[in-house]
């Protein structure tokens, strides 16, 4: 093992390690990091050998700009702004990864966490090398944080150290805390625009002024449906923006039903499940996809085709992240789409008084 | 009482060895992507992955604790609340262990854990100063989480009275929430944490959740969401300044809604009362929220009232340390004879089921 200074002529040796495929430590603006070729096999083996990590834990990269990190990944909007606002800079984005990068460093879902160093030895390495470099902190795994070579050196066995090729010495790093790390491949948008729009047969529209207002709605939402409890399941689609009320219609449902027990968020939880005294056998099951990276293949996991089976009553939050799904299931349920709507800045010039409250409720079949 | 615990609520394969209020190991293997610190995303996969993992993380628990499951007493295991099919994971699990090795098997709450949490002391040869030296009960409790929000009274352990708990969603969900609007990602709610330190609380305005409750026995986290909804969609073109005062004002309020509840039963305790309340336990991820934390132990000083926290960020988070503490707590009065009666024998430990609504 060598021991450099940082200055500009380790930038070649550096670059000249990197290409044999060796494992070389520096620092950057967080804390020093175990870097290797993200695309060499050979060079990743050699640095889970180091890290000692159990299996599957998959290693962050590091990238000179956006350019290079759209090679490696597919950013969608909430990563591009992502990287617009914070990078480069102390931020970790994981997106879709475009499995170019060798055999675990994406994670097992195929993911890949890539930041852009916000430290000029970093930057001029990655820039000259042309390839993402694996960017993980250079402590073995449940280690203490790197922030200088001897944090590192006093920490680890014979034979880790005999894994390190090269060390480059940028003295004690102030002690900044680690990237933090933000997973934006649950606003994959493509998930929404696959499953394309809905549209509602024999469509009713009522406006809602109030959160009871809403729990009345969906009283009548029930008694309309009623007549087919125990016989098919019914099942409520809803489709609203964040702080729509959609919870709120739910508690409604529920208490229609003659549930008394407490309707909380199930975002959390997916799938709540509450009794209800008017049905013989029958309960309410809340489901939430908001939290669900592919929603329609979790709700079959969760026993969704059981439930409908069963003839349950079940509501569905952030039903318009699952509609294919949803639809599939049309000839053994009845299938209410409920939309609840922000009212337009147009709407609600019209209308007098303090419009924040107000939604606009709309259902049909599909 | 050496403990061996299993915790597979959510998206962490959890297990540690406790000896009655010691951690001496404790294992989370955290599904989300890269961080162990953040929740994870894909609760398909949880159950594939906790079955995966599981045995790996027992073993790992084990010889951490240079302890096997011959030597161990019991095995604890959560059995809600939590999503169903990944709890179940744990509870075979630890079923076939309890049964293989014909051990007692406890079930246990994982609310309740949280709740207790601050009483687990680390595993050293240095004695620490016992911050429960004037401990009394009744004691406040507070668990804070991505799925539960509630204050109770802690009469004794097993004893709880809710008096407060949210009305739709929990403030940890209500946190991630937020942060994804924010296009923070998810699981989100540490990053606006960290971004909110960053920020202007004062710079927006948002409405106090129920202001208008007199008696304050709800937390309610919907009409704030409504609100920063739109208060976001008048901001235009946000920069990273804007979505750091965006990111405080939102946890301010939403902290402040925490306090006013809490403060209200503070005062009702205090003043009122025949029984006086001097001491809070505090647990569940949210509890890693240093300002949340530091406003918190203000008002609590007003009130002379001691917050207690666990030892460890860790032990906030998802983990099982606290299941065996918990299982320990409630059950020491039991020697080994009564303790089998109770959870031990092949009836006793095929009873034990999921329960994924299971609260205090």
């Amino acid at each position: 093992m060598q021991i450099i200074p940082e200055d500009d002529k380790a930038i070649d040796i550096a670059v000249e390690a990197l290409e044999k495929g060796q494992l070389i430590f520096m620092a950057t603006e967080t804390v020093y990091i175990a870097a290797v070729d993200a695309t060499s096999e050979e060079a990743v083996k050699k640095l889970v050998a180091f890290k000692n990590r159990p299996f599957g834990k998959p290693f962050s990269v590091g990238v000179t700009d956006i350019k290079m990190a759209e090679k490696y990944v597919v950013l969608n909007e909430t990563a591009k702004n992502l990287y617009k606002r914070f990078l480069p800079g102390p931020v970790t984005v994981v997106s879709t990864g475009t499995h170019k990068v060798a055999n675990g460093v994406e994670a097992e879902n195929g993911t890949l966490g890539i930041r852009i160093p916000d430290y000029n030895f970093f930057q001029a390495v990655c820039k000259k090398f042309q390839k993402p470099i694996t960017a993980t902190s250079a402590n073995a795994s449940y280690q203490r944080r790197p922030y200088k070579l001897s944090d590192i050196l006093d920490n680890i066995s014979d034979k880790q150290k005999s894994l390190i090729d090269l060390m480059i010495d940028a003295g004690e790093l102030p002690h900044n805390e680690p990237s933090t790390v933000i997973d934006t491949t649950l606003d994959d948008e493509a998930v929404i625009l696959r499953q394309g729009g809905i549209k509602l047969k024999d469509k009713n529209e009522v406006l809602s002024r109030s959160e009871e207002n809403t729990q009345n709605i969906a009283k009548e939402l029930w008694q309309k449906y009623e007549q087919h409890a125990g016989k098919r399941s019914i099942v409520y689609a809803l489709e609203g923006a964040m702080g729509a009320g959609k919870t709120h219609l739910v508690k409604g449902l529920a208490k229609a039903m003659g549930i008394t027990e407490k309707v909380v968020s199930p975002s959390y939880d997916l799938l709540n499940s509450y009794s209800s005294p008017s049905i013989v056998d029958g309960s309410l099951t809340h489901i939430d996809t908001w939290r669900m990276l592919e929603a329609a293949e979790e709700m079959r996991s969760l026993g969704l085709e059981e439930l409908i089976t069963n003839k349950n009553v079940i509501a569905i939050e952030w039903a318009d992240r699952a509609i294919q799904e949803i639809k599939s299931y049309s000839d053994d349920a009845i299938i209410i789409w409920v939309k609840i709507e922000y009212l337009s800045s147009v709407a609600s010039a019209k209308l007098d008084g303090n419009t924040d409250n107000y939604r606009l409720i709309s259902w049909g079949n599909i | 009482m050496l403990i061996l615990a299993i915790d597979t609520s959510c998206d962490e394969t959890a297990v540690a060895v406790t000896a009655n209020l010691q951690v001496v190991s404790n294992i989370v293997w955290s599904q989300s992507s890269l961080h162990s610190s953040f929740g994870g995303v894909m609760p398909s996969l949880a159950q594939r992955q906790h079955e995966e993992r599981i045995d790996w993380v027992v073993q790992k628990a084990l010889t951490t604790a240079h302890c096997s499951l011959s030597t161990i007493d019991c095995i604890a295991v959560t059995v809600g609340n939590g999503l169903g099919i990944a709890l179940g994971v744990g509870i075979n699990k630890a079923k076939e262990l309890a049964i293989k090795y014909k051990k007692p098997l406890i079930p246990v709450s994982h609310t309740e854990a949280h709740l207790l949490s601050p009483f687990a002391i680390p595993n050293s040869q240095f004695p620490i100063s016992n911050q429960f030296s004037n401990f009394q009960l009744p004691s406040f409790g507070l668990v804070l989480s991505g799925g539960t929000t509630v204050l109770c009274l802690v009469k004794s352990i097993g004893d709880y009275e809710i008096l407060a708990e949210t009305s739709d969603d929990a403030l940890g969900e209500a946190l991630d929430k937020a942060a994804r609007l924010l296009g923070l990602g998810y699981p989100g709610g540490a990053i606006l944490e960290k971004l909110a330190k960053t920020g202007d609380p004062k710079k927006y305005k948002l409405p106090l959740p129920l202001q208008n409750d007199r008696i304050k026995n709800r937390f309610s986290y919907s009409g704030l969401k409504t609100a920063f909804v739109r208060l976001y969609e008048t901001t235009k073109d946000p920069n990273k300044q804007d979505i750091a005062d965006l990111a405080a004002t939102f946890q301010d309020t939403a902290s402040s809604h925490v306090e006013k509840v809490l403060e209200y039963h503070c005062s009702r305790f205090t003043v009122h009362g025949s029984q006086k309340v001097t001491s809070l336990l505090f647990g569940g991820g949210v509890a890693n929220n240093v300002e949340l934390k530091k406003r918190l132990r203000k008002l609590l000083n007003k009130y002379r009232i001691k917050l207690h926290v666990p030892y460890t960020k860790k032990l906030n988070g998802d983990n099982a340390a606290m299941i065996g503490v918990c299982a320990y707590l409630k059950n020491k009065n039991l020697n080994a004879k009564k303790l089998n009666a109770k959870y031990g024998g092949l009836k006793n430990i095929n009873s034990v089921d999921r329960d994924p609504r299971l609260r205090l």
